[in-house]
């Protein structure tokens, strides 16, 4: 239904950033929308990703600094981003990052896969759980995630997300046990978790370390 | 357009060209970036007064997306007319009117759009746009080579010849504006009702062979 928003309303705090989920907000259903803002200087805007992986839809993505100034690195080479840039990545394949210079920078993502009809990207299906992970409601959030692990059992994402709402509403053991999961499905998750603040109350457990590290868990424990 | 990886672009880069005379600046970014999946277009109204977004419909289906990037601009979307400040995006569904007059100086609007459940297609008007844009801004060459870039894609479609008409009258071709209306009412009649409205035909107007 037409309609409008302020970018500032639908941010949800996701981690280090907000993430304001446009396309699903107004029910898009053309191309693929969302932006997001770091409300401090240093803050990670947008995690280092290609468009390959399981979770991700092959898209090419124009990214938009709507305020503030970014540094973006797309395929090793660092870019200035004032408020106003524009940088628009072609090749699903180029990694592709975005870190805030200051404070309050907000970012709009637009993307869509060339040559076919839009369809909304895998990791898109997180976001009715997100939105009650970002309102601080880790049990419903944890549940909404069960709920889409049941239809995707080895969706790495997935279970990345429930075990960080796990470890926030105090379930330890069941956060260790998704975590570990997600983290043998996709090794790329690693180095998010290892600086992760979602995992601070599992951070010191060996199973966490061991994960984190890649090595075998020595309990012999799974989820 | 090269195969890079990526590319970027500052909105001040863009080019700007004038798609009236009250001030409206159209700056094309799927042109200049190269993207394929979706239209996306800025558009800035220098005085702070003027329309930003002219009232249309998209009735051939295309969702609409404008996020206010600088400025403030009041924007009608159905009956409602809504304030919006820099940082408010409006949603659009096909069919909904929908415009904008700024509220402020320098306002800029970034538009997104593409049609659902089908490959998205580059719009028609984007290269016709260019060609009257070349002209308002006093590149007569540069222009004509649009309209004829925007004839050569769609031969069978009459906006084309239509607009290419349009070009040729305002540029004092007679011969050639005759040919083109008449090409364009020859693919669709409605053409001549257009040309019976159109003050770019105004001097030819009462011109015998005028086909319309």
């Amino acid at each position: 239904m037409s309609g409008t928003a302020r970018l500032s309303d639908l941010a949800l705090q996701i981690g280090s950033a907000r993430w304001a989920m446009v396309r699903t907000h107004f029910g898009i259903q053309a191309f693929g929308v969302n932006a997001w803002v770091a409300d401090e200087a240093g803050g990670q805007l947008i995690g280092e990703h290609d468009e390959l992986g399981q979770a991700a839809g092959h898209h090419e993505e124009l990214y938009f600094v709507s305020e503030g100034h970014a540094t973006f690195t797309v395929d090793g080479d660092e870019i200035d981003a004032p408020a106003g840039t524009f940088v628009f990545v072609r090749d699903p394949a180029a990694k592709r990052s975005a870190v805030a210079r200051q404070d309050a920078t907000a970012v709009v993502v637009v993307g869509g896969k060339p040559g076919e009809a839009f369809t909304p990207s895998p990791w898109e299906r997180n976001a009715p759980a997100l939105a009650d992970f970002g309102a601080g409601d880790y049990d419903k959030a944890a549940e909404a995630f069960e709920q889409l692990l049941a239809e995707t059992p080895d969706d790495a994402g997935v279970l990345y997300n429930l075990a960080c709402a796990e470890s926030l509403s105090g379930k330890r053991a069941e956060a260790l046990g998704h975590l570990k999961r997600s983290l043998e499905l996709d090794p790329d998750f690693r180095a998010t978790a290892e600086k992760d603040s979602d995992f601070d109350a599992i951070r010191d457990e060996p199973e966490f370390v061991s994960a984190v590290a890649g090595q075998p868990d020595a309990s012999g424990s799974s989820a | 357009m090269s195969e890079k990886a990526y590319e970027v672009a500052h909105i001040d880069d863009l080019d700007r060209f004038p798609v009236d005379d009250e001030g409206l600046l159209w700056r094309p970014v799927r042109r200049r970036l190269g993207i394929t999946t979706f239209g996306t277009n800025a558009y800035t109204a220098e005085r702070g007064d003027e329309r930003v977004v002219e009232e249309h419909y998209e009735r051939d289906g295309a969702e609409e997306l404008y996020f206010v990037a600088g400025g403030r601009a009041t924007f009608t979307l159905g009956d409602e007319e809504i304030d919006a400040p820099a940082g408010t995006f409006i949603y659009a569904e096909p069919g909904t009117k929908r415009a904008a007059i700024a509220s402020e100086p320098k306002t800029t609007i970034v538009a997104f759009g593409a049609r659902p459940g089908v490959p998205h297609e580059i719009s028609g008007w984007e290269e016709i746009f260019v060609a009257f844009g070349h002209l308002r801004n006093g590149n007569e060459e540069e222009g004509r080579r649009a309209i004829a870039r925007a004839v050569a894609e769609r031969p069978d479609a009459w906006q084309g010849h239509f607009n290419a008409a349009c070009f040729e009258s305002l540029t004092g071709n007679r011969a050639a504006t005759f040919d083109h209306l008449r090409r364009a009412i020859e693919l669709d009649p409605k053409a001549a009702e257009f040309a019976q409205k159109d003050s770019d035909f105004d001097w030819l107007r009462d011109d015998p062979e005028f086909p319309a």
